[in-house]
């Protein structure tokens, strides 16, 4: 076969080959950290790339699920990640009240409730054959019903102080908990994905439904699921961005959205479904962060700041967000 | 065989659960509420929900050329940002229209981009719009850092207005149908919009995008021009953001640089609403501004059923959620009775 | 008139050469067959023809002037087109409003005239009266079609644009044997009235039925073109498979007397079933014939759990209900699709994932990767899977290597029961070969096969019993020495069994 031959060819196919995105999004977010040192002398040191780790890694653990949906296909996006956020942390904040012997069984319920939520989203994709898109986003209308239903604007509770300890505040030298969270989260996703009959049924769903189901994948189970798992872990993710914020308010996980997205299509994920991978996501959230991180180190106008990130999301999706041309 | 007409009557009238959907609504709405139809009430109501409607037309030809823009809340705020900029209190007539025509060139010139990025550069639209959407509020932000701006009264009195149909009052019984002698405006945008739509329903340029929308490498072996058509979408959807805008002005009086953004998820809610499917090459617009009033009235309903302020949110998501599932959950069900059918009786 | 000749054309998909050196050459008035194994460059030559693929080298020359097409839209103003294997219709829209799609007639210069469009849309339609229901209307829509109907939707959307050249794509890989026929007579039809045609296919009874010469590819480049009445099967094949590896079948043999019988079906319905029923011994190849569309499918999927259905299955002496597929494979069924790309593989994962996908919850969890490994690899070296690597893509792979893929996944499982839904459809005939050396492996291992092929041949070359199946009923069961050419078409047409055959049919009420 002429494949065979290919392989041992020049060192340069084989190199670009290996160029994946998610190598690609990490070298520039190398590339964006040095250059944010020559744009503003001071930007680089090790604190504020701690402090840019740290940042990133709220993103990240927040679009964890996101890139699990994703992958599934079939259109697959979950738009209520953002008030699953708020919901976990204001459950974490009024139930844990400021005790620490409270905060494991706490976080046990946290994510069971998003389970749930992510559990109706499913079963409405699977069995009703709502697309995901207004599933997802009439869900998150739903859960912010819920909450201001059941809070009435009022927030009252507290941060217990190990989960600050833990997560916030530097654990390991200058480096704080949270880093060794996503570390720690991100092996597991790569076990998930990768080494579990559900990671490998999940890229299966992804790419061909009917290849999957005929090759004794239980499809719908596979995508509630993993709208399930979704849910799990946005509200893990809101009790995490407690442990940072300390307070709770309204639109806590609102401004996470479409970051989340974005870092999973920056980190390679393609939004159609059948390929991608939480490293990827890890890279993208880094990305993301350093735009924003640089953006406001130049001391820019808000408004500047929206269109330089406009365009830079652009250039960055149109590295290897492309797709198929009709004409080959 | 009646499974299979009953789908096909769905499949041919997309629109047919929504306007099952609007008339419950309205009639609910109806009994709280008996002076609805007054010309007054009924003109503060669609004053009130063209700005979307005509936002949402826009949004459901890009869908159904199967694609999607985010960005057309963020265009709204640019073009209303422009208008307040552009028209003070003190502009002339002719001006004012020129001011209108140069922002429609705006709408059009940032739906450009997003088609060039989409069709041309074959990015993926929910990033590539989200991606432009900062863009245009960022655009939006600079130009009018602040909420603030007036419009002329004549402009804003223009769209509140009804309008009196003289010849009309004479006739039998027209004369006691009080909408029928004093029209609210947005019904003559709305009529003007559906008409234009059932003529171009019957060009090539719509057979295009429904036929790119479905299936584009079929259209595009066929000798469509897809990535024309893909990208005419876009320009179409930044025109109707830039309507969408004028009335939103007219209706506010005055511009907020975000006064769009919320726009955005709502317009993609109605267009599902209106039976269109979000892969694309389906439905029509009549649908979608059905969508748009089936929000509106709920959000009616709410008020006049005095639901409590901390519950509101609460009943409107649950109410849309369920009209969004109410589709899937009759044909659920139909499967549901097809299976045991075949599995109860021997199929024919 | 016209004469198109195609010369040196090259094609590179990066490193990849998919078209070496193709030539070609047809004027009005002649049929010229392009045949080539799987991966032989017949599907880029003609695209490049159409416009839909760009050339890298050679030249295109129209009655004798060099041209080349930017799109399929000028390639079809120059009156060349194509019906597309690979269907180029849109489901939502009408067999009108396809059929028209780009060159609608207008009324006023700006809105479709629709009643001039379903009225050339029924008289297109009639072309094929009598081999498609009558409730075919320009109305319907064409996602209510069956494949073969759409396949003649696309025929008639190419004619409608009366073009000069025609090139047939594999178009009667889903037609039935009427179809076919009637297809043929409009072609000689077409060719009086001066069209120039490329017909593309697999099927060597057909090129010798309707082509005046066939010129064959071979590795992506030009071998030789022949005229067809000096020409002969054998040397055709030769032609298209280097060192003439010839189409030796296994010689069928009866089942061992006393095999355990692994399944029996009694009553078999489903939406398109009315009543099969038939038993399946150990060691087995029983086929399934009849004309495309007949339920074949349905039984294969309904056995496998893959669509609901009502009757009575009974596997090694259990009765079962499969309600998924995943409930089979427990009890050792395996299916193997006919569609590849669409049923069968997952085309951008690794010829490992790929083989593993059945068996992922065999393999524990974390997966044992290294045993999948091992055993994946034992799988593609019994099958001389050509490859680079376990974990190259599958779409790395020609179309016959494909195919091994799809069905070692299930040999990883070592199946009991194989059902076979057209298996070999567009595989080349290097690929059949080894193909049908395996199923008499597995028939000796005492795997019970069930057989679905669309290729009569290939039916009688292996089965020792088919069942021939028609409007959802077994029309015929032939065995022994009634397995026949003409008893296989005679009850595929649903002949009764009378003239088909003397043995028994199987009750269907």
């Amino acid at each position: 076969m002429t494949t065979a031959k290919a392989k041992r060819g020049s060192f340069v196919p084989n190199f670009t080959s290996r160029l994946t995105p998610p190598l690609i999004a990490l070298i520039l977010a190398i590339v964006l950290f040095l250059l944010g040192g020559v744009i503003s002398p001071g930007f680089v040191n090790a604190n504020q790339a701690i402090n840019i780790v740290r940042l990133a890694a709220f993103l990240g653990i927040i679009a964890a699920g996101q890139t699990l949906v994703i992958i599934s296909g079939g259109e697959g996006i979950d738009l209520s990640v953002a008030s699953v956020v708020t919901l976990g942390a204001i459950l974490t904040f009024r139930l844990t009240d400021g005790q620490d012997a409270l905060i494991l069984p706490v976080l046990g319920l946290v994510m069971l409730v998003g389970a749930g939520i992510g559990l109706v989203n499913g079963l409405g994709i699977v069995f009703l054959r709502i697309p995901p898109l207004v599933m997802t986003l009439a869900m998150a209308g739903v859960v912010q019903g819920v909450i201001l239903q059941v809070t009435r604007g009022e927030l009252e509770g507290e941060t217990p102080d190990l989960m600050r300890t833990l997560i916030a505040q530097p654990l390991i030298g200058p480096i704080p908990g949270v880093i060794f969270l996503w570390i720690g989260l991100g092996i597991a996703m790569w076990l998930l994905l990768e080494r579990t009959p559900y990671g490998k049924m999940l890229f299966a769903v992804g790419i061909n439904r009917t290849t999957a189901m005929l090759s004794g994948v239980r499809v719908p189970l596979v995508v509630v699921l993993t709208y399930a798992m979704s849910g799990m872990l946005a509200a893990f993710g809101g009790f995490v961005l407690l442990g940072f914020t300390d307070i709770v308010f309204l639109n806590l996980g609102g401004r996470y959205l479409f970051p989340s997205i974005a870092a999973v299509v920056v980190g390679g994920t393609l939004l159609s479904g059948g390929k991608g991978s939480y490293w990827g996501t890890m890279s993208g959230a880094l990305v993301l962060q350093l735009i924003n991180s640089l953006l406001q180190a130049q001391g820019l106008p808000e408004a500047t700041q929206s269109i330089i990130l406009g365009v830079v999301l652009l250039v960055l999706i149109s590295i290897y967000g492309r797709q198929r041309a009709f004409r080959l | 065989m009646n499974q299979a007409n009953f789908r096909r009557l769905l499949a041919r009238n997309s629109y047919l659960f929504a306007l099952l959907l609007l008339i419950v609504v309205v009639l609910i709405n109806y009994s709280r509420q008996d002076n609805l139809f007054d010309p007054s009430v009924l003109n503060r109501n669609i004053r009130v929900f063209l700005p979307l409607a005509i936002l949402a037309v826009g949004q459901a030809i890009v869908i159904i050329g199967g694609g999607i823009d985010l960005s057309v809340g963020a265009m709204v705020s640019l073009c209303n940002a422009l208008l307040v900029t552009w028209i003070t209190p003190e502009t002339a007539g002719g001006d004012i229209l020129l001011a209108i025509g140069l922002v429609a060139l705006v709408g059009m010139a940032a739906g450009l981009l997003n088609g060039i990025a989409v069709a041309y550069l074959r990015l993926q639209p929910i990033v590539t719009t989200y991606a432009t959407s900062f863009i245009f509020a960022g655009l939006a932000l600079t130009i009018l850092p602040r909420p603030g701006g007036q419009l002329p009264s004549d402009m804003t009195g223009l769209y509140r207005r009804l309008i009196e149909v003289e010849a009309f009052a004479n006739i039998p019984i027209i004369q006691d149908i009080s909408i029928l002698r004093e029209i609210p405006p947005a019904f003559i945008v709305i009529a003007i919009i559906l008409l234009l739509w059932a003529f171009l329903r019957q060009t090539r340029l719509v057979q295009y995008i429904y036929a790119s929308g479905d299936n584009a490498e079929a259209a595009y072996t066929t000798g469509i021009p897809v990535q024309r058509i893909r990208l005419g979408t876009y320009v179409i959807s930044g025109f109707f953001a830039a309507m969408a805008a004028l009335a939103l002005t007219m209706s506010l009086g005055s511009g907020s640089p975000t006064s769009g953004d919320a726009m955005t998820l709502d317009s993609i809610v109605a267009v599902v609403l209106g039976g269109t499917r979000l892969r694309g090459g389906q439905g029509g617009i009549a649908g979608a501004m059905m969508g748009v009033v089936i929000l509106g009235v709920i959000r009616n309903i709410i008020s006049f059923y005095d639901v409590p302020t901390w519950s509101q949110t609460l009943v409107d998501a649950l109410i849309i959620l369920i009209a969004l599932a109410g589709p899937g959950f009759v044909r659920y069900v139909s499967d549901l009775i097809r299976r045991y059918r075949l599995q109860g009786g021997r199929a024919a | 008139m016209v004469t198109l000749s195609a010369q040196h054309l090259v094609k590179r998909y990066g490193g990849v050469v998919a078209l070496a050196d193709g030539n070609l050459e047809v004027q009005s008035g002649q049929v010229v067959a392009l045949i080539g194994a799987n991966g032989s460059g017949k599907s880029t030559l003609s695209k490049i023809i159409t416009g839909v693929v760009a050339p890298n080298e050679g030249q295109l020359l129209l009655d004798g002037q060099s041209v080349s097409f930017s799109s399929p839209l000028a390639a079809r103003q120059k009156g060349i087109t194509a019906v597309y294997q690979e269907l180029s219709l849109v489901p939502e829209m009408s067999i009108s409003e396809n059929i028209w799609l780009s060159h609608e007639p207008m009324r006023y210069g700006v809105r479709l005239d629709r009643k001039a469009m379903q009225k050339r849309a029924q008289e297109l339609l009639d072309l094929f009266k009598g081999t498609i229901p009558a409730s075919l209307t320009p109305t319907t829509p064409v996602y209510d079609l069956t494949p073969d109907e759409r396949q003649i939707v696309e025929i008639l959307k190419a004619i409608s644009q009366d073009p000069q050249l025609v090139i047939f794509d594999e178009a009667t890989a889903s037609l039935d044997s009427a179809q076919v026929t009637r297809l043929f007579e409009l072609i000689e039809d077409w060719k009086s009235a001066g069209m120039a045609i490329v017909f593309v296919s697999h099927r060597m009874d057909e090129i010798f039925r309707v082509a005046d010469q066939a010129t064959v590819l071979r590795n992506g480049s030009h071998v030789g073109t022949v005229d067809i009445a000096a020409t002969s099967e054998r040397q055709l094949v030769q032609m298209m498979i280097e060192g003439a590896a010839a189409l030796e079948r296994e010689a069928r043999e009866p089942v061992a007397a006393g095999a355990p019988i692994r399944l029996d079906v009694r009553d078999l319905t489903t939406e398109k079933l009315r009543g099969v029923s038939f038993d399946l011994r150990d060691g087995e190849l029983l086929g399934i014939g009849g004309l495309q569309g007949q339920g074949q499918s349905d039984l294969l999927l309904a056995i496998f759990g893959a669509i609901p259905f009502q009757g009575a299955l009974t596997l090694s002496g259990r009765r079962v209900h499969f309600s998924h597929p995943r409930q089979a494979m427990k009890q050792d069924v395996a299916f193997v699709p006919g569609d590849r790309g669409n049923e069968g593989l997952l085309l951008i994962r690794s010829i490992l994932d790929n083989l593993m996908l059945p068996s992922l919850r065999e393999f524990g969890t974390p997966l044992r990767m290294q045993r999948a490994r091992s055993e994946a690899g034992a799988v593609s070296d019994d099958l001389s899977l050509v490859m680079a690597s376990l974990d190259a893509p599958v779409n790395s792979l020609s179309g016959g290597n494909a195919q091994k893929v799809v069905i070692g996944k299930w040999l990883l499982r070592d199946p009991k029961l194989l059902l076979l839904n057209d298996p070999t459809k567009g595989v080349d005939v290097g690929a059949k070969g080894e193909f049908y050396k395996l199923l008499a492996d597995l028939r000796h291992q005492g795997t019970a096969i069930l057989f679905y092929s669309s290729d009569d041949e290939e039916l009688l070359g292996l089965c020792d019993r088919v069942l021939v199946m028609h409007d959802g009923r077994i029309s015929a069961e032939l065995a022994g020495e009634n397995v026949t050419r003409e008893n296989l078409v005679a009850a595929s047409m649903g002949a009764t069994h009378h003239d088909a055959s003397h043995h028994k049919e199987e009750p269907t009420a």
